[in-house]
């Protein structure tokens, strides 16, 4: 939660207290040893995509987190901040526009953060359901445009280009997958760092203020409009670097970075991850790509796991994977973290059997009504599987309805544990 | 002679036909401190919100130390040095005691919009909200979310909350309303207390409160003024007895 701990004594702190750069420092290194751990092309792209959407991703929950701004429409701000990069790059190829293309994302921030400056100046006047349908209403706008004005956008094939054209920098020309990866990793920890002092800073904090009571905000001095505004501009300026960054790793940029589609998808994953916390959209991003990337290697239906995941977060954990994460503070700082060690442990089982089983049912099914006619065979599980005798379906279908009862039969367990284990006794420190 | 704090003229509010607020005069000088008593539906928070620039006046002017305020948003009535808290409780609930008072701090040590300043490092707000938790007796709770406290701590820390910034000025809705008679003696000690050499206006229910901090008293009925005098005069007064005060003063003893 945006809650400020920082106690009494910590006020007089030295210039960056070792503590809270601590989990900088040890994120860039991670960052930098990534492509020694995963050197193929395919993992650099992976990597890449997964830090383009965590930028985007922290950019949206500056408005949705920070600022209690649902926007239906983001996409657009990425988009343009791409589409205006994509452009300058064609300049620095075609007409020698000086521009080092580590500075792009620069002015990807700048086109972005005009956009939202012009349309934030009316869409911003009202909070809640006037702001998301005017956001809504502005995303088709501008994506339907993308189809229309064909000069700018390209119409359906989109706008491509050459990363590599511009003037070498300390004798990098970008054209590598490792050169490009750590130009966005660096982007990634600046434009992460900038979003998390903003969220430090009186505007960030009144920005939170006028989330949970513009009214109050607004007899204490402050603009509920203007502070909108502004939380608007300055998630424009990180969703164009999200944008730049992109044009950057996939040198292409079509309708489908302006469309609903993809507004909906960092929603999604900016709640998935946790709108309450700074990291929440971090976790969102990567599990989202991973799943996107690598579920969608091993079936077809991913996107219905996804949204299934999405569902049950919703409805179970509404702060995100990283509230499920940080319920676990309480009873690890009670000392109490290993009375849930064997429930956690013996709820596994039938979990494990009840997702596997879920999942073959749906598989199977799938295969069975989409595969082309004559293959009747799938691999599941590293299991050959004949999807059009009943026996398979049947197994799998017996097992969710089993290993459901066993984990309802389980359930009261665990939560009696987690009640001992998140229960202080008085008395105690 | 300097201007009276607040002076009203002829002010109406209407919504739609219903007359809610009907010509209202009312002057109340620096550092007095003024009540404005009435019964349920008088128009007593509107007038409030007439003031504070929540309602724009239907007729009528408002004038703060003889400047013109009507038509002004709340906000920028605020940084012109008046400060209030409401009937309902309205804090920041999700924030901790302290960021609640910084919340109140920060336009008025001129901050602004700053993003350019990081708000842990600035020692000058972080010690003038913990005076300020001090005054208000809440340093204990500093790091509490306002959301848990109690009752009666919620409306201390909105008090908090409207003198943080300083304004000379300060409005009070029904600061003990709810209140059991300890919390409410408590709270009128703090009142004083906070709002020493300020200029006070105050809307509440119970005479005790009105009669012990009040130094002139208006009574509001059906939208008009029809007394505004000391203490001792509006109890004697014939016609704020038949409107109004007879069965409060009963109840009250």
């Amino acid at each position: 939660m945006s809650v400020d701990n920082q106690s009494l004594a910590q006020r007089r702190a030295p210039l960056v207290p070792i503590r809270s750069a601590l989990p900088w420092l040890i994120a860039s290194g991670f960052l930098l040893l990534l492509p020694q751990v995963f050197p193929s092309g395919a993992g650099l792209t992976i990597m890449n995509q997964m830090a383009i959407t965590i930028v985007f991703a922290l950019a949206y929950n500056m408005l949705l987190g920070q600022a209690g701004m649902l926007s239906f429409g983001h996409a657009v701000y990425m988009g343009l901040g791409g589409f205006f990069c994509m452009h300058l790059l064609n300049q620095v190829e075609y007409n020698d526009l000086y521009l080092p293309l580590p500075l792009l994302p620069l002015f990807g921030g700048l086109f972005g953060l005009f956009f939202a400056f012009l349309i934030g100046s009316f869409s911003t006047r009202r909070a809640g359901t006037v702001f998301a349908m005017i956001s809504l209403g502005v995303g088709e706008l501008i994506a339907a445009c993308s189809i229309i004005i064909v000069v700018f956008f390209g119409g359906e094939e989109g706008v491509s280009g050459d990363r590599t054209m511009g003037p070498e920098v300390l004798g990098f020309d970008f054209a590598s997958q490792l050169e490009v990866y750590y130009l966005t990793a660096i982007w990634l920890v600046v434009a992460a760092l900038g979003m998390y002092l903003f969220s430090r800073t009186p505007m960030g904090r009144i920005a939170n203020a006028v989330r949970d009571n513009e009214e109050r905000a607004e007899f204490l001095g402050y603009s509920q409009r203007y502070v909108r505004w502004i939380s608007f501009c300055a998630s424009g300026f990180f969703c164009g670097i999200a944008g730049a960054l992109f044009a950057i790793n996939f040198e292409i940029l079509t309708e489908e970075n302006l469309n609903l589609a993809t507004s909906g998808s960092i929603l999604l994953i900016t709640f998935l991850g946790g709108v309450g916390f700074f990291i929440g959209p971090v976790i969102g991003a990567v599990v989202f790509t991973l799943l996107q990337t690598v579920l969608s290697l091993y079936t077809e239906i991913w996107q219905l796991y996804l949204g299934i995941l999405f569902v049950l977060t919703v409805m179970f954990f509404p702060f995100g994977l990283t509230g499920l994460i940080a319920m676990h503070f309480r009873p690890w700082n009670l000392g109490k973290f290993g009375l849930l060690v064997r429930p956690y442990a013996v709820m596994a089982v039938p979990a494990l059997v009840f997702v596997s089983s879920a999942v073959a049912v749906m598989e199977i099914l799938f295969h069975a009504r989409h595969a082309s006619i004559g293959d009747e065979e799938m691999n599941l599980f590293g299991l050959t599987i004949n999807t059009h005798s009943q026996v398979p379906l049947l197994v799998a279908c017996v097992a969710v309805v089993v290993s459901f009862l066993v984990i309802k039969r389980l359930a009261p367990g665990l939560k009696e544990a987690w009640d001992e284990a998140n229960h202080q006794e008085r008395g105690a420190p | 002679m300097t201007a009276a704090a607040i002076q009203l003229h002829d002010l109406q509010k209407s919504f739609g036909l219903a007359r809610i607020i009907q010509g209202v005069d009312l002057s109340i000088e620096q550092g007095e401190r003024h009540a404005i008593i009435g019964p349920n539906g008088a128009g007593k928070s509107t007038l409030f919100n007439l003031i504070t620039g929540k309602y724009v006046p239907t007729a009528g002017q408002v004038f703060m130390h003889g400047q013109d305020v009507g038509g002004l948003k709340p906000y920028q009535i605020n940084r012109m040095g008046l400060s209030r808290s409401f009937q309902i409780t309205n804090i920041f609930a999700k924030m901790t005691v302290f960021e609640n008072i910084r919340c109140g701090l920060l336009w008025s040590m001129g901050y602004k919009y700053s993003f350019w300043h990081l708000i842990n490092r600035q020692r000058a707000v972080s010690e003038r909200a913990d005076e300020i938790l001090e005054n208000i007796n809440m340093t204990a709770r500093r790091d509490e979310l306002a959301g848990v406290l109690t009752y009666a701590e919620q409306r201390a820390l909105e008090i908090g909350i409207t003198i943080a910034g300083g304004a000379d000025i300060i409005m009070l809705d029904e600061p003990t309303a709810g209140m059991s008679a300890s919390e409410t003696s408590y709270m009128v000690d703090l009142i004083r207390k906070v709002t020493k050499d300020k200029t006070l206006i105050i809307v509440e229910h119970d005479m005790g409160v009105v009669f012990d901090l009040a130094d002139r008293i208006s009574v509001l009925v059906y939208g008009e003024i029809i007394a505004t005098d000391t203490p001792q005069k509006v109890r004697q007064s014939a016609a704020v007895q038949e409107a109004y005060l007879g069965s409060a003063l009963e109840e009250a003893h």
